[in-house]
C-alpha cells in the first residue's frame, strides 16, 4: 500500500486540507472573539452613558436617579454592574446589582478616554471605565465604570467554536469521500489496464482493448509493442529450436552412418558439416537478433552504412572497388543497432565480395519507409537462389553454404522488423538488393 | 615469414600453429591478450592473427595498442560470424582483414598470404621481378619461365627478400623471420643458403651483399 497512487494523493490532499481548515478556523475564531469583545465594550459604553445621563448634581453631591433605563442594573447579581467613583473617596455610588466581590479596577485613564479591560478571577468580567472632570464637586476627577460577566459572551464563543468545528469536520468528511470517489473514478483506466494485462498473462486475451485516456495512451502503446515483440520472439525461439533440431538431426545421422563404414567418404562428411555449419550459423544469428525495440531512440541508418563502407574498404583494399554512396534522405529506424549492422554488413560485404569493381549504395525514404539499395557489378544472384532466400519455410534446410547464408540472415532479420527484402538485377550488371524498413 | 597468433582456445591455437608451420611460417602463439601484446611489442612480425574475444586484454585493445606504437605489420582478426560490431570495431582499431569463425584453414592462409604480399606492394600472388617469378600459392620459382628447384629454406630466403625489396636485410633478421628460435644461429648457414640460391637463379643477379650489414634485393620494378 506504500506505493499506492490513491493513498499518495489522498494523503497529500488530506494534509493540505487539515492545514487549510486549521488556519481558516483560527482566523474565524479570532475575528469572532474580537467581534464579541467589541460588542461587550459597546454594551458597557451604553451603560456608562445611561448612568451619566441619570446623574443628578445636588450642590456638589452626585446622585443617580431611580429608574435607570437598563433594568439589569437594578437587579442584584444580574451580571451587569455600574459604579461612580472619585480619586479621593473611591466609590461614590454603585448600582443595585453590584455585589461586594465585583471589582471595577482598570488601568488609570486620561479624562475623556475609555479604558477597557478584562478582570481575571473565578468569574471573569469585562470592565469599561470613563474618567471625566466634573465641575462643581469636591473632587473633580470622576470615573464612571461598568462591568459585565464574561460568561454569556464566552458561551456564545463556545457555541460558535462548536458549530465551526462541526461544519469543518463535515466538510472534511465530504471532501475526503469526494476525493476517494474521484480517485476511484480517475484510476479506473489503470485498473482496467491491469486486468487486461492480467488477462494477457493468463492467455485469455491477445492484446489490450485500447481506448485509454490521453495520459495512459503512450504507456498502452509501448506495452502493446512490448507484448507484440515478446510474442514474436517467443514464436521465433520456438521456431528456431524446432528448425535447429530438425535440420541438425539429418546430417548428424548421415555422419554417424558414414563414420561406421570402413572407409568414410570424406566429401560426404565435408558436405554434411557444411550443412550443419550453415544451420547453426543461421539459427544463431536469428536467435541473437533483438528485433524492433520498444523503447529507445531510432537508429540512424546513414552513419552505420558509412562506417561499414570504411571498414570494408580496408578489408577489400586489393579489389580497388569504386563505391558510390547516394544519400537522398537520412532515415532512422527504431531497433537494435547490432541488428542493423548485421543487415547492412552482410549486404555491403556481399557487394564487395562479388563485385568486379563497382558498388553502389542508395539510401532514401519512400513514404515513411527507410530504403537501402545495394547493387554491384558482379555475377548477380541466380533465380533459384533468390527464391530460396525469400521463401521463409525453405530457407534453412536447403540453403547452400556461401553467398546465400549472409543473405538468408538478412532476409530473416528484415522479416523480424516487418520489412521487405527484394532481389533484382542491378543496372551495374550484378545483383541489386533492396531493403525496406518501417521507421 | 614470422607470424604471431593470439587465440585463447587451445585446440584452435594448436591447429593454427600446425597449419602455419606446415606452410613454412615461423609461429609465435599466445593464449591471451597480455602475452600477445608482449610478443607484438618485443618482436618484429610479418603478420598477426588475432582473435577478438581474448582474456586479460581484449583483441581490439591489443590491435589498437600495437598500432599506437607504430607496429605496422598486417593483422587479420578472427571473429564469430554474425558479429558485425566486432568486425567493424576491429577494422577501425587498425586490423587489415577479418575471417569469420568457423573458417576454412585454406581461406585463412590465402588471406594471410595476400596481406603479407599487399604490405610489400605486390598485387598478385605471383611476385614478379623481371624474369624472376615467385608463385606464393604453389611455392614455385621460375626463371625466364623455367621452374627452378629450391629447397624449403632457399625458397623462404628468396620470398622474404622479394617481399622486402630495396632494403638491407641483415642475417639476424633473416634468421628471426625464417627459423624457429631453437635453430642454430650460425650466420654461415645463411651465407651458404644465399650462395646456393644465387647460383640456382642465375643469370638473374638481384641479391646483393651489403658488406657487414646483410643482403639487399634489388627490384627491377620497384615495389
Amino acid at each position: 500500500m506504500k506505493h499506492s497512487i490513491r493513498n499518495r494523493l489522498l494523503g497529500t490532499t488530506t494534509c493540505v486540507l487539515v492545514v487549510f481548515l486549521t488556519l481558516t478556523g483560527w482566523v474565524l475564531d479570532q475575528s469572532f472573539r474580537l467581534s464579541v469583545t467589541t460588542s461587550a465594550e459597546e454594551q458597557l459604553r451604553l451603560v456608562i452613558y445611561s448612568v451619566m445621563g441619570a446623574v443628578e448634581d445636588d450642590e456638589g453631591v452626585l446622585n443617580v436617579a431611580e429608574g435607570l433605563s437598563e433594568p439589569r442594573l437594578s437587579q442584584p447579581d444580574s451580571g451587569l454592574y455600574a459604579q461612580i467613583a472619585d480619586d479621593l473617596n473611591g466609590s461614590l455610588w454603585v448600582s443595585l446589582s453590584t455585589t461586594s466581590e465585583v471589582s471595577f479596577t482598570t488601568p488609570p485613564g486620561e479624562p475623556g478616554t475609555f479604558v477597557f479591560a478584562e478582570t481575571p478571577g473565578p468569574l471573569p468580567r469585562y470592565v469599561l471605565s470613563y474618567t471625566v472632570i466634573w465641575e462643581g464637586v469636591d473632587v473633580e476627577r470622576i470615573t464612571f465604570s461598568a462591568a459585565t460577566d464574561q460568561a454569556p459572551f464566552a458561551a456564545s464563543i463556545g457555541e460558535f467554536r462548536r458549530s465551526l468545528g462541526l461544519g469543518f469536520a463535515l466538510a472534511m468528511v465530504v471532501f475526503v469521500l469526494a476525493q476517494i470517489l474521484a480517485l476511484r473514478w480517475g484510476l479506473i483506466p489503470l485498473r482496467v489496464m491491469a486486468s487486461e494485462v492480467e488477462a494477457l498473462e493468463a492467455g485469455e486475451a491477445e492484446s489490450l482493448q485500447g481506448g485509454y485516456p490521453r495520459e495512459l495512451q503512450g504507456l498502452a502503446d509501448n506495452l502493446e509493442r512490448f507484448i507484440d515483440h515478446e510474442q514474436r520472439s517467443r514464436a521465433r525461439y520456438r521456431n528456431a529450436l524446432d528448425d535447429l533440431a530438425h535440420s541438425l538431426k539429418t546430417p548428424l545421422a548421415v555422419i554417424r552412418n558414414t563414420m561406421d563404414t570402413r572407409d568414410p567418404d570424406r566429401s560426404l562428411l565435408t558436405e554434411q558439416l557444411a550443412r550443419m555449419e550453415a544451420t547453426v550459423m543461421n539459427q544463431l544469428s536469428k536467435a541473437s537478433a533483438r528485433g524492433p525495440v520498444v523503447v529507445g531512440r531510432p537508429v540512424a541508418i546513414v552513419p552505420q552504412v558509412e562506417r561499414l563502407i570504411r571498414a570494408l574498404e580496408t578489408a577489400y583494399v586489393d579489389k580497388k572497388i569504386e563505391v558510390r554512396l547516394d544519400v537522398t534522405a537520412s532515415p532512422a529506424v527504431r531497433g537494435d543497432e547490432n541488428d542493423f549492422l548485421e543487415i547492412f554488413g552482410n549486404l555491403v560485404e556481399n557487394a564487395f565480395k562479388y563485385a568486379h569493381s563497382q558498388v553502389e549504395i542508395v539510401i532514401a525514404v519512400e513514404g515513411e519507409d527507410a530504403i537501402v539499395r545495394v547493387s554491384d557489378d558482379g555475377g548477380g544472384i541466380p533465380a533459384d537462389m533468390r527464391a530460396d532466400v525469400l521463401d521463409r519455410g525453405k530457407r534453412l534446410d536447403e540453403m547452400r553454404p556461401g553467398q546465400g547464408i549472409g543473405l538468408a540472415v538478412v532476409a530473416e532479420l528484415v522479416d523480424l522488423y516487418g520489412g521487405r527484402l527484394q532481389i533484382e538485377d542491378s543496372q551495374l550488371g550484378g545483383a541489386l538488393i533492396e531493403v525496406r524498413l518501417r521507421p | 615469414m614470422r607470424v604471431l597468433v593470439i587465440e585463447d582456445e587451445d585446440t584452435l591455437r594448436r591447429q593454427l600453429n600446425d597449419h602455419l608451420k606446415a606452410q613454412g611460417f615461423v609461429v609465435d602463439s599466445a593464449a591471451d591478450g597480455e602475452e600477445g601484446l608482449y610478443f607484438g611489442r618485443e618482436f618484429d612480425y610479418d603478420a598477426a592473427i588475432i582473435d577478438l574475444g581474448l582474456p586479460k586484454v581484449d583483441g581490439i585493445e591489443v590491435i589498437a595498442k600495437l598500432r599506437k606504437e607504430s607496429r605496422a605489420f598486417p593483422i587479420i582478426i578472427l571473429t564469430a560470424r554474425g558479429h558485425w560490431q566486432d568486425k567493424v570495431e576491429g577494422l577501425e582499431a587498425g586490423a587489415d582483414d577479418y575471417v569469420a569463425k568457423p573458417f576454412q584453414m585454406e581461406e585463412l592462409l590465402a588471406r594471410l598470404n595476400a596481406l603479407i604480399r599487399r604490405a610489400a606492394g605486390y598485387a598478385s600472388p605471383i611476385l614478379m621481378q623481371g624474369d624472376l617469378q615467385l608463385d606464393t600459392a604453389k611455392k614455385e620459382v621460375r626463371v625466364k619461365g623455367k621452374t627452378v628447384e629450391l629447397t624449403a629454406y632457399e625458397y623462404k630466403v628468396l620470398e622474404y627478400l622479394m617481399l622486402n625489396p630495396d632494403r638491407v636485410v641483415s642475417k639476424i633478421e633473416l634468421t628471426d623471420h625464417l627459423y624457429d628460435q631453437d635453430f642454430d644461429r650460425d650466420s654461415n648457414v645463411i651465407e651458404v643458403f644465399v650462395g646456393r640460391l644465387r647460383k640456382k637463379i642465375s643469370p638473374i643477379d638481384c641479391i646483393r651483399t651489403v658488406r657487414g650489414q646483410g643482403y639487399r634485393f634489388v627490384a627491377e620494378t620497384p615495389g
